[in-house]
């Protein structure tokens, strides 16, 4: 099974360094999620992948080899700044596109009408793009990184500026492709629908990727975390070493503990004290995780 | 893939309803004037007849005839008994169609004209003076004929001294068709490229091209693509005033060399459209915004209007003086010296040849600078980028 690699990316604007080293893979089959704050360096890092920009150090390969022209051809795009000709009616753009990308014109025509009609676009082909609505025009976009059957996807927040059931659409194309054995890189800012969609995130902070793996991965790198919930008076203070309790509001806490046992020892202690009505680990979401990641770098700057 | 880009520049350009609007106009209108201008100067066509009154006709008319094609004059002769009196107040009394009357005594003929014309008034004079000496010398025993063939080979040999200023309104003519039509071509050419890649910039559909195509190519398929349709443009406009020059015989009138000018038209066109589209399609990519186009076609205008001009004002009054052989040599004066020249029979082969090969040699270079600023700048997004800057990230 073939591998996207993106290995040590470097680029600076002047003096602003856009990437700074940065590394990840993506195997077939696999939707990686790409998230980091604006100016993080995602669009960046998702432009060297498919050549439109030129890295200052780095390489990236497809099954071992640097990614060429040829590769690039079998890469579906949906840059962060959507752009089709604006006059141009959606069916033939869409035919041009895939014969752009090496498809002979029946095939083209063929992927043309398949996208459409999966995407709800069908009865607009004959519209020019400017005619249709933003969220219509989106589905063409996605209609036109799809459209030659590509072996890589690589999408730039495609799931901005959607509604509910576009989001829907999008996620289920998504899904599928990853299912026929296509990498599928893309970027949000809407973390719970990565943290339900992806099998793996990637966090980018400042030009560097600072943690990257499945959710649960991710989680394991992070303190444990309960929350505590019981009659114990507002005093209570449990002798358990290794363990924190912060006070949440009355009769509410938040535990963190370095292990299991040391947080067991503060249920025991609060059990001498009070009621305990609930004790629950939390599994802290990706949205945690993110804010977790970026204000501990913001703490070591 | 270059093709294929250059199809869809061609079809967007060619069979947008503006374009099929103005061409089927230009059609129209050039041909329909041509269909409706024939019979008016056809009209011309038709000898005029001058009636001769049969007691003169028979000694008068071959001197009338002979006079007549001397002067080019398109008339023809018919001998009829005239009647005594004409009555010089009535419209057509001279009879239908009839320019004139010539009536007797041989001596001291009477011309009545249908309207004024110097040309008929001047053949009759020549005419009846030249039968008169005639009769004259074999009045006096002489020969007439040997007078006649001596007084026509009197002619003198015409040498000119120093410098002929003469100015030839036919090569001048040419010398400007080509050039005035170059101009208007490249221009709308290269301001077609430029709008279709700052379209490509500003709509940003150029990410997903250039995610699969290289910069050059993309901008290979523009020009391409944008020179075929501006060659249809040029056929649609060229060929109707070809034929409605063929359809009125304006040609042998004119006295213009077709072959020549279609020639000349032929080769600068494509050294001149390679030159100029390349170029300002690159520096196009400047750009962001269609707005921002002046900064772009200003420079350009000032760079094709430049030669133009100085081809319509240098060339014709000193076809091969030293400025004009050396902006000859200059590519982006070339496309339109050499037509100039060439058209005033001013420019040895070996001029032409080098100017060509200049140009071509041009060509490749200025497409590897034009592609490198198309790639460093095509991206770029915001305000107008530095030439420079464009260079060094292309
Ligand atoms: N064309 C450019 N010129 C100068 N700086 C740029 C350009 N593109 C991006 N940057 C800078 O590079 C950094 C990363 O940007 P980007 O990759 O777009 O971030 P993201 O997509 O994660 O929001 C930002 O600091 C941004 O300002
Ligand atoms: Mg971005």
């Amino acid at each position: 099974m073939p591998t996207l690699e993106i290995d040590s990316l470097a680029k600076s604007y002047g003096t602003v360094r856009a990437l700074d080293g940065v590394s990840f893979d993506v195997n077939s089959g696999e939707l990686f999620g790409f998230v980091g704050s604006n100016g993080a360096g995602k669009t960046t890092t998702m432009r060297i992948i498919l050549g439109v920009l030129r890295g200052d150090f780095g390489e990236v390969r497809w099954d071992g080899a640097p990614v060429d022209l040829d590769v690039r051809k079998r890469i579906g795009y949906m840059p962060e700044e959507r752009g089709l000709y604006p006059r141009m009616k959606v069916g033939e753009q869409l035919v041009y596109l895939a014969r752009l990308h090496g498809l002979d014109a029946g095939a083209a025509h063929a992927a043309m009408e398949h996208w459409t009609e999966v995407l709800g676009v069908a009865e607009r082909r004959g519209d020019e793009v400017e005619k249709l609505s933003l969220g219509n025009q989106q589905r063409v976009q996605l209609a036109s990184a799809l459209v030659h059957q590509p072996d890589i996807l690589v999408l730039d927040e495609p799931f901005s500026g959607l509604d509910p059931v576009a989001v829907a659409v999008m996620s289920d194309v998504l899904r599928t492709q990853a299912d026929r054995g296509v990498p599928v890189i893309f970027s949000s800012h809407q973390l719970e629908l990565v943290e339900r969609l992806c099998d793996r995130v990637g966090i980018v902070k400042a030009g560097r990727l600072v943690a990257s793996g499945t959710i649960d991965e991710l989680r394991a790198t992070d303190q444990l975390q309960w929350h505590l919930t019981g009659t114990m008076p507002e005093t209570w203070t449990p002798d358990a070493p290794g363990a924190t309790l912060t006070p949440q509001g009355p009769g509410v806490w938040r535990v963190e503990a370095e292990s299991t046992d040391a947080a067991q020892a503060v249920v025991a202690s609060a059990l001498h004290h009070g009621v305990v009505s609930e004790f629950t680990q939390v599994r802290p979401t990706l949205t945690d995780l993110f804010q977790g990641v970026v204000s501990e770098e913001e703490v070591a700057a | 893939m270059i093709a294929l880009i250059a199809k869809r520049e061609f079809r967007t350009r060619a069979l947008s309803k503006a374009n099929l609007i103005t061409s089927a106009i230009m059609v129209v209108l050039v041909l329909g004037g041509a269909l409706i201008a024939k019979p008016f100067l056809a009209d011309d066509g038709e000898p005029a007849v001058v009636n001769v009154d049969s007691a003169i006709a028979g000694d008068l008319v071959p001197y009338l005839e002979a006079t007549a094609q001397a002067q080019d004059a398109h008339v023809v002769f018919e001998s009829v008994d005239a009647p005594d009196t004409v009555d010089v107040d009535q419209d057509g009394a001279l009879g239908e169609d009839i320019a004139g009357l010539i009536t007797g005594p041989l001596d001291a003929p009477r011309l009545y004209l249908a309207g004024g014309d110097d040309a008929l008034t001047s053949v009759v004079q020549s005419a009846t003076q030249a039968a008169a000496l005639d009769s004259a010398v074999e009045d006096l025993g002489g020969d007439a004929a040997a007078v006649s063939a001596s007084l026509a080979n009197s002619v003198p040999a015409v040498t000119i001294v120093g410098e002929t200023n003469e100015f030839n309104a036919g090569q001048f003519f040419s010398g400007m068709v080509v050039v005035i039509l170059l101009f208007f071509v490249l221009i709308q050419s290269a301001s077609v490229i430029m709008m279709g890649v700052v379209e490509e910039k500003s709509s940003r559909v150029v990410e997903i091209l250039l995610a699969t195509v290289k910069p050059a190519t993309l901008l290979g398929g523009k020009v391409l693509g944008v020179g075929m349709y501006s060659l249809l443009q040029a056929a649609t406009m060229f060929l109707p005033v070809v034929f409605a020059a063929w359809y009125l015989d304006l040609f042998g009138t004119l006295d213009v060399e077709v072959g020549t000018l279609v020639a000349n038209f032929a080769v600068w066109f494509v050294l001149g459209f390679a030159l100029f589209t390349i170029l300002f399609g690159g520096l196009a990519a400047l750009v962001s915004r269609q707005e921002d186009i002046g900064a772009i076609t200003t420079p350009m205008m000032f760079l094709m209007m430049a030669p133009l001009y100085l081809a319509i004002y240098l060339v014709p009054n000193n076809p091969d003086s030293t400025i004009s052989m050396v902006l000859t040599q200059v590519p982006f004066f070339a496309p339109f010296m050499v037509p100039m020249r060439s058209a005033f029979g001013a420019i040895s082969t070996g001029e032409v040849i080098l100017a060509v090969a200049l140009c071509v040699v041009t060509i490749p270079v200025l497409t590897w600078i034009a592609g490198r600023v198309y790639a460093g700048a095509v991206l770029n997004t915001g305000g107008r980028m530095k030439l420079a800057e464009a260079f060094k990230r292309g």
